[in-house]
């Protein structure tokens, strides 16, 4: 009796935060389908009566919204690129080979992800100003880079040494060679470890703002995030039909590659769990 | 197939020596055993046979060539892993065919050689599914089939079977043996388990602590054991080790003569094995301290001012726990060693001719 009760009281407790969490997304989608007079209606409905997909029209048509996805898109797959590429092979040194300075360097990995990135953000602006990549999609790349890599690193090296070094040597005495051994054996075997690194590295990308705002001024190379802050969001109006389309659009990225990708996703936070 | 020669092989891991200056060579076709307890550096000694670890200092020979600097997948060795070490996304066919696929062997070749060696190994039905799929002993032998594809001169196995149930153990034991007898390569088996090493080598190397105490035939090994942690390691129940005292040819354990002997007059300690002790009215005075029938025959533990020494009785032995009981012990079979040292004296012992042991106690 007092079991099933409190198997009631969680049930409920969990879709209360369920609600919590959704009932802003369904308002923004619901509010993205309504015509301009329901939105601003004084008797708010859930659902919208005429639904329509102007909004979705006028942002892919008449504004610069295609641009700044397409923008969002090449930052977001650059930096993930180069961010998994850079940690996998630095993961598998970290994890696999006995040097001088390893533990140090992974501690020093560890450190740089846990400093505040507000506090790089002047410093990366200078840098980028000298380097001649201010206003470019570039310095975004870089940046996002240079925060996403320390905790890639660390996620994949812990991954990589859960891996049995074992099986690496079997397939070494097997005649692989050392790079063999690794994109033979040990790769498929990090393959959920990579995947969660890569889903994490692009939706921190695409959601970025704050080094957006400060290092891009130019309006072709904007991404998503500050794109449609400065074209829907002024001192003076809020185009809220607008911003909640292209909020929508912005999310169905995110949750296609999510809705894929899950398993994975939860296998790779997991492993970075067990072992700090 | 390859001979395989130690010469003062040291590995250190920082300040540690985990095998300290072996020597030791087997002739080619040799099944050799590295036997010692765990953690006594018989598997740091078989990785750098295979090339895993490079050893800090001496040299590994196969067939009389330095192979210290030949990487381990052009040493021509196969390795089966303690932990298999199967490849998890590979098939059955998959991993097996893998040591042939990384030396350019051609597809058809390659499924000709992995039905050969699943059909030795009764893997004929397993072929397409992966490790997990698979129970502990399939799994032993996917890995065993994995070394055997390639025909490689040497086979190197790290207690390939101590994951196995005790049944299942035995059976692979059988197979082994007939496997190096048919294949007739040099095999490295590395091993804690005494019965293991006995029953299937040719050559048995003792180590503990990285330290090589005894090479030879199983049999030496047995008989003719180096030194102290060599007998005690080797058989079952232990050796049991009593003190004694050699004084004008004469041994003497708990005041009693037990034998004859050319050692030096002194301190000894005395090695009795359990199958030499016997049970009876004469000798050393002692109580029955523990008593375990193991079906063909009862282990009878002994305890008195010597120590302790068990003995294999009849399987009907009627002995209980706080029995008086007296033993003596086949005199050539003693072993003695140093008592400070354990290093065994070469010294043969043999029964006491003439008088009782008591007159003769009273004469010396």
């Amino acid at each position: 009796m007092k079991g099933r009760l409190a198997r009631w009281g969680w049930s409920l407790f969990a879709w209360g935060l369920i609600l919590l969490v959704a009932a802003p997304l369904v308002w923004m989608v619901a509010t993205s389908l309504k015509p301009e007079d329901e939105v601003f209606s004084l008797e708010p409905a859930l659902l919208p009566e005429e639904p329509t997909l102007e909004h979705y029209a006028t942002l892919l048509t008449e504004t610069g919204f295609a641009g700044y996805f397409a923008n969002s898109a090449t930052i977001a797959t650059a930096t993930t690129v180069v961010v998994v590429g850079l940690a996998v092979l630095g993961a598998f040194s970290l994890a696999r080979f006995r040097y001088r300075g390893r533990e140090t360097i992974a501690s020093a990995v560890l450190l740089c992800y846990m400093l505040p990135s507000v506090v790089l953000i002047i410093p990366l602006y200078l840098m980028m100003v000298k380097l001649g990549l201010a206003n470019t999609i570039a310095s975004l790349v870089i940046a996002y880079t240079s925060f996403a890599l320390p905790y890639a690193l660390w996620l994949l090296r812990t991954f990589m040494a859960a891996i049995p070094a074992e099986i690496e040597q079997a397939a070494l005495i097997d005649g692989a060679s050392r790079m063999g051994a690794f994109f033979d054996v040990l790769l498929p075997q990090a393959l959920p470890g990579i995947i969660s690194t890569a889903l994490f590295t692009f939706i921190l990308a695409w959601n970025e703002y704050l080094f957006a705002l400060v290092l891009v001024n130019a309006d072709d190379v904007r991404p998503l995030t500050t794109g449609v802050m400065t074209m829907l969001v002024s001192g003076f109006n809020i185009e809220w039909s607008l911003l909640m389309a292209a909020s929508v659009m912005m999310s169905v990225p995110l949750i296609i590659i999510l809705a894929f990708l899950q398993g994975y996703l939860v296998k790779g936070f997991g492993a970075g769990a067990v072992k700090g | 197939m390859a001979s395989i020669a130690f010469e003062g092989l040291t590995k250190r891991f920082g300040t540690t020596d985990v095998v300290r200056g072996i020597d030791l060579a087997v002739p080619s076709g040799a099944f050799l055993s590295l036997l010692g307890p765990s953690g006594c550096g018989k598997s740091t000694l078989l990785r750098m046979l295979a090339g895993l670890e490079d050893p800090s200092e001496g040299r590994i020979l196969f067939d009389g060539e330095v192979v210290n600097d030949v990487p381990p997948g052009r040493r021509d060795i196969a390795m089966v892993f303690q932990s298999y070490a199967l490849y998890p996304h590979m098939t059955v066919a998959q991993n097996i065919a893998y040591p042939l696929r990384k030396r350019g062997v051609k597809r058809a070749e390659r499924d000709a050689a992995v039905a050969r060696v699943a059909a030795m190994l009764q893997l004929d039905a397993l072929l397409a599914r992966r490790p997990r799929e698979l129970s502990g002993g399939q799994q032993q032998r996917v890995a065993l089939g994995r070394a055997l594809v390639r025909d490689p001169r040497i086979f190197l196995l790290d207690e390939p079977l101590s994951n196995l149930d005790a049944t299942l153990r035995s059976l692979m034991r059988s197979e082994l043996v007939a496997l190096h007898r048919r294949i007739g390569r040099t095999m490295v088996y590395v091993t804690h388990d005494q019965l293991e090493a006995m029953t299937m080598s040719t050559h048995v190397a003792v180590i503990d602590g990285g330290v090589l105490q005894q090479f030879g035939s199983p049999a030496d090994v047995y008989r003719r054991p180096a030194n102290r942690m060599v007998a005690g390691f080797i058989g079952t129940p232990a050796m049991a080790f009593l003190d004694g005292v050699v004084a004008a040819g004469r041994l003497l354990v708990a005041g009693e003569v037990v034998a004859a002997t050319g050692a030096a007059d002194g301190a000894v300690t005395v090695g009795v094995r359990a199958e030499d002790v016997t049970i009876g009215d004469g000798g050393i005075a002692a109580r029955v301290s523990h008593v375990e029938a193991v079906g063909h025959e009862t282990l009878v533990t002994l305890e008195g001012g010597f120590g302790r020494v068990t003995a294999r009785a009849a399987a009907d032995c009627a002995l209980v726990p706080g029995d008086a009981a007296a033993w003596a012990a086949r005199a050539e079979r003693l072993h003695l060693f140093d008592d400070r040292s354990g290093v065994r004296l070469d010294a043969p012992c043999s029964p006491v001719r003439g008088p009782t042991p008591r007159d003769e106690q009273h004469d010396g």
